[in-house]
């Protein structure tokens, strides 16, 4: 918790990620002097090449754990901050790039580079939870602007920010778009799936990819069995929970062939 | 063109095809934007049209369970298809609304401000029998209060409506049962069309809707195009059928709350809340703040809400409706059974909407045929509301602050409006800043005439440990005195029982002071309180009165004693289930945790009291405050309004029975 009145330092760094994220912070362009004025952005390298080793009131973190030295830095990081937000699919849940945990990273390397012997990676892709304490999560793939926003200005007023927990289907239906589950019969994750996004994809007519993970009481099973009721195979329909948070629960668990976690990985508690 | 002598009298005829643009078009020339159905994302939606062509003319429509399909079936129809996926709320009662702004000043004097509605004048064309029984539905929950959505009747006076009878119906159609179509009476609107093959009859049936029918190219409708007209709505009455049976409907789901089938409706249930978001009824709403990064000002926002989402149902504590059974019963129950209790009428029209817009094609039909049986009804007294809507909030000042446990600040506040000042010992009041949402507080003693209440506060949140932070001179926004006290009254001549749990304590406060202003006018009063530890007692200056007082049995109880505790260990139910009174005339007034009232509830029934003189405060999600929100609804109460205080007896089975 940051005390209301204060000038909170703020760090943005990056894992395993494309960078999207914390460009996010970039996109409050009308807000950015009021940002820069309230919050002291000592480490940004995406906005400003001044660093800082810390200490942080406030560390946004981007991108999943894949290699050690990954695994090394969180662990430093996490100890000089005082709020530790995971920002986007990669942190909170894995990304695109933990799909990779359905094979062996030894045949993926091999596959991929010349030389798979000068890589140094981990076996598996984990999310941040995994590793060390994570006191709040935007969820996304990109995160959205506007809970971004939320988070800063709840942050500085000292109030609980407002990141719903309901599916993406009550805002679809706020903003008058039919369902696209009923009007046809392509798949859509948004009934299981966090909102927050605005129903960006169903407001163009495609279906909902998930990549806010699972929202409260997601009912996959009865989804799954809509989407092979439309036409699809058990697996492909299980395979549809698995796109950008393949390793949030219960999506991971209706990804066929789910590899077994071990237990050393079981995840921190992780909540907003 | 029409002749004089062809112009039908007092605004009914027959209005040929062409005639349709002429509607628009004057109904423009008004100054009304016009909404109708018009074809968007592969369904038949309601949005702004300028011409005839904008409908969807010659378009039917396929509907059934989880399915929605378009065809274009050639001709002319304007109205040939069922209801989609809009209704007129989204007019009336949008999706998303500011109702009031909060701000500090330059002089750091808090300011607070109702924003109304202006809206533009609109014109409803194509609203179905089903439709105007959901208008009508909305004018009895929003505007005919108790509580009054300024922003609803604004927006509901701004609009004419312009029915049309349906000649067509879908799978998903069941008005005939609920009584709300096919047919359309020729008072139900401003004007009624009827559409056969070569155009519209026309009913006015207002003022308003004559002074448009004048002006439209009717002419005298033929007898044989009225009896058409009347066969082809007769034949959709004749499609659907019956197939919900409503004499005593609401009387048996209340008896099915315990029914094996809401868990086997759960797993097919998805709680993605369409259903609920397509009901041209429900009203259930959240209220929360969009600030400026500096908390100096924010925009209180009306958003629709439903009770499946997790956090509709939330307190400090958790959700009181955790899994997706409890919150579909709460809705087929809320919308066939409690809302006849609530507001004397069923809270559905028969649209079919929830049916077809369900991803997973629930039917309600079914469902209500499957959880069947018997009728009992019981009835709620409501309070009436106090303070404005949940925009309006008026500043008060801290005057002091201090604490009463490790967790919990009492906030003595001056400058408060009479209204509050004067309220009544049990009732509460919502507690804001610009930025915060606004959190629900019981009044935990009264000053009127000082202008001054005292608030308790703990701080279970972020919003509740910025209000307890704050310093005297801080200001707050309040709002009330809200929903319905101890009822005193009924304790005159009786022996009085108060029962108070940790920071129960503090809504039972006025009430006990109310009791010893007039001490001869009750028997004997019995005051226990239980707290965890010592240090969690709050009032204890009070409680030290009352132990002195000979005319007043105090006895307190913790659950866990340090070593400088004289007292008695162990719940707080302890100190009287052994006491040798009687109950039986006595009336008890009970506040806590939830379990501890549950425990306590059950040893005064064993200990003789009636079930209609023991009185509970119940805690839920409150937000709204006044009975329009929908969050805190246990069964057919609204807990802001008709509570938070309730006797055993009016609860009936609902009380401890979980998920409700």
């Amino acid at each position: 918790m940051v005390t209301p009145g204060t000038r909170p330092t703020v760090g943005v760094v990056k894992l395993t990620s494309c960078d999207g994220c914390q460009l996010t912070l970039l996109d409050l362009e009308e807000e950015l002097l009021a940002i820069a004025d309230r919050f002291d952005l000592v480490d940004f390298p995406e906005a400003s090449s001044s660093r800082s080793a810390g200490p942080y009131d406030l560390l946004l973190v981007e991108g999943s754990i894949s290699d050690p030295q990954q695994l090394e830095r969180i662990v430093e990081l996490r100890a000089r901050t005082t709020t530790l937000v995971a920002i986007g699919a990669c942190a909170t849940s894995g990304g695109i790039q933990a799909l990779r945990n359905w094979g062996e990273v030894g045949d993926w390397s091999a596959a991929v580079y010349p030389q798979p012997e000068l890589l140094a990676v981990l076996d598996r892709v984990t999310p941040v939870g995994d590793h060390v304490q994570v006191d709040a999560e935007l969820r996304g793939c990109p995160i959205s602007p506007t809970q971004l926003r939320e988070f800063l200005a709840a942050l500085l007023v000292g109030r609980r920010p407002r990141l719903p927990d309901e599916a993406v289907c009550l805002e679809c239906k706020r903003r008058g778009i039919p369902c696209l589950l009923v009007t046809g019969d392509g798949t859509c994750l948004g009934p299981v799936t966090r909102t927050g996004c605005g129903a960006i994809c169903p407001s163009f007519g495609r279906g909902c990819y998930g990549c806010f993970g699972p929202r409260e009481q997601p009912n996959v099973a009865s989804l799954a069995s809509r989407f092979v009721a439309g036409g699809l195979g058990p697996d492909e329909a299980g395979r549809r929970f698995g796109f950008f948070t393949p390793l949030a629960e219960p999506f991971r668990a209706a990804i066929p062939d789910s590899p077994v976690r071990p237990p050393e990985e079981a995840p921190h508690a992780r909540n907003a | 063109m029409v002749t004089a002598g062809q112009i039908a009298p007092a605004g009914s005829g027959f209005l040929p095809r062409a005639g349709l643009d002429a509607l628009i078009a004057l109904l423009e020339d008004d100054g009304r934007r016009v909404i109708g159905p018009t074809i968007a994302d592969g369904a038949i939606v309601y949005d702004e049209i300028h011409a005839a062509t904008d409908l969807p003319l010659g378009y039917g429509d396929e509907q059934a369970p989880g399915r929605y399909r378009l065809h274009d079936t050639g001709g002319e129809r304007a109205f040939g298809y069922a209801v989609g996926p809009t209704s007129w709320k989204a007019w009336t009662f949008p999706a998303r609304v500011p109702i009031g702004t909060a701000e500090r000043d330059q002089d750091g004097h808090l300011r607070f401000a109702p924003v109304v509605a202006d809206p533009p004048p609109v014109a409803f064309l194509g609203v179905r029998g089903c439709e105007l029984a959901a208008l009508r539905i909305q004018d009895r929950v929003l505007a005919e209060g108790p509580a009054v959505d300024p922003d609803f009747v604004a927006r509901r006076r701004s609009a004419l409506i312009i029915a049309v009878e349906c000649t067509v119906a879908a799978s998903t159609c069941f008005c005939t049962s609920m009584r709300t179509g096919p047919e359309i009476a020729d008072d139900a609107a401003d004007l009624v069309l009827t559409e056969i093959a070569e155009g519209f009859l026309v009913r006015a049936g207002t003022d308003a809707g004559r002074t448009v029918a004048e002006r439209l190219p009717l002419v005298a409708a033929g007898d044989e195009q009225t009896s058409r007209g009347r066969a082809a709505v007769a034949a959709v009455r004749e499609a659907i059928g019956d197939p919900v049976a409503l004499d005593g409907l609401a009387g048996r789901l209340a008896d099915r709350l315990d029914d094996p089938k809401w868990a086997e409706i759960a797993e097919r249930c998805l709680a993605c809340a369409n259903c609920t978001l397509v009901c041209p009824t429900c009203f259930c709403t959240s209220v929360g703040q969009r600030s400026d990064l500096d908390g100096r000002a924010s925009v209180t926002e009306r958003t629709w809400d439903s009770c499946f989402s997790g956090d509709f149902a939330k307190v400090a504590g958790g959700t009181f409706r955790g899994r997706r059974e409890d919150r579909y019963r709460q809705w087929l129950t809320h919308k066939f059974s409690t809302w006849v209790d609530q507001f004397g009428t069923s809270g559905c029209v028969g649209c079919g909407r929830c049916i077809a817009w369900c991803p997973v094609g629930i039917d309600v039909r079914a469902e209500l045929a499957a959880i069947a049986p018997p009728p009992t009804r019981r009835s709620i007294r409501s309070a009436p509301v106090a303070a404005g809507g949940p925009g309006e909030f008026i500043t008060a000042r801290i005057d002091s602050l201090h604490p009463e446990t490790p967790d919990t600040t009492t906030l003595v506040l001056a400058d408060v409006h009479p209204a509050i000042a004067e309220g009544a010992p049990g009732q509460f009041v919502m507690v804001t800043r610009p930025g915060l949402p606004a959190v629900p507080i019981s009044i935990s003693r009264y000053h009127p005439a000082a202008a001054s209440i005292e608030l308790s506060i703990r701080a279970a949140g972020p919003a509740t440990a910025t209000i307890s932070g704050l310093a005297a001179g801080d200001e707050v926004g309040l709002r009330g005195p809200l929903g319905r006290g101890w009822p005193i009254d009924q304790a005159d001549g009786r022996d009085v029982i108060v029962v108070s749990g940790g920071i129960g304590l503090s809504p039972v406060r006025p009430l006990v002071d109310a009791l010893l202003d007039e001490r001869d006018r009750y028997g004997v009063i019995r005051i226990f309180h239980g707290a965890r530890t010592p240090a969690d007692r709050p009032h204890a200056d009070d409680l030290a009165t009352w132990a002195d007082r000979p005319d007043v049995e105090l006895a307190t109880t913790v659950d866990r004693a340090d070593e400088a505790w004289p007292g008695a260990v162990g719940v707080v139910t302890h100190l009287f289930d052994q006491a040798r009174w009687a109950g039986r005339e006595a009336i008890a007034f009970v506040c806590g945790p939830e379990r501890m009232m549950q425990a306590t509830a059950a040893v005064l029934l064993d200990r003789g009291l009636r079930p209609e003189r023991v009185f509970v405060s119940l805690e839920r999600h409150m937000d709204c405050g006044i009975g329009l929100c929908g969050h805190c609804q246990m069964g057919k109460a609204f807990v802001c309004r008709d509570g938070p205080v309730f006797s055993l007896a009016e609860l009936g089975s609902n009380f401890g029975r979980e998920g409700v």
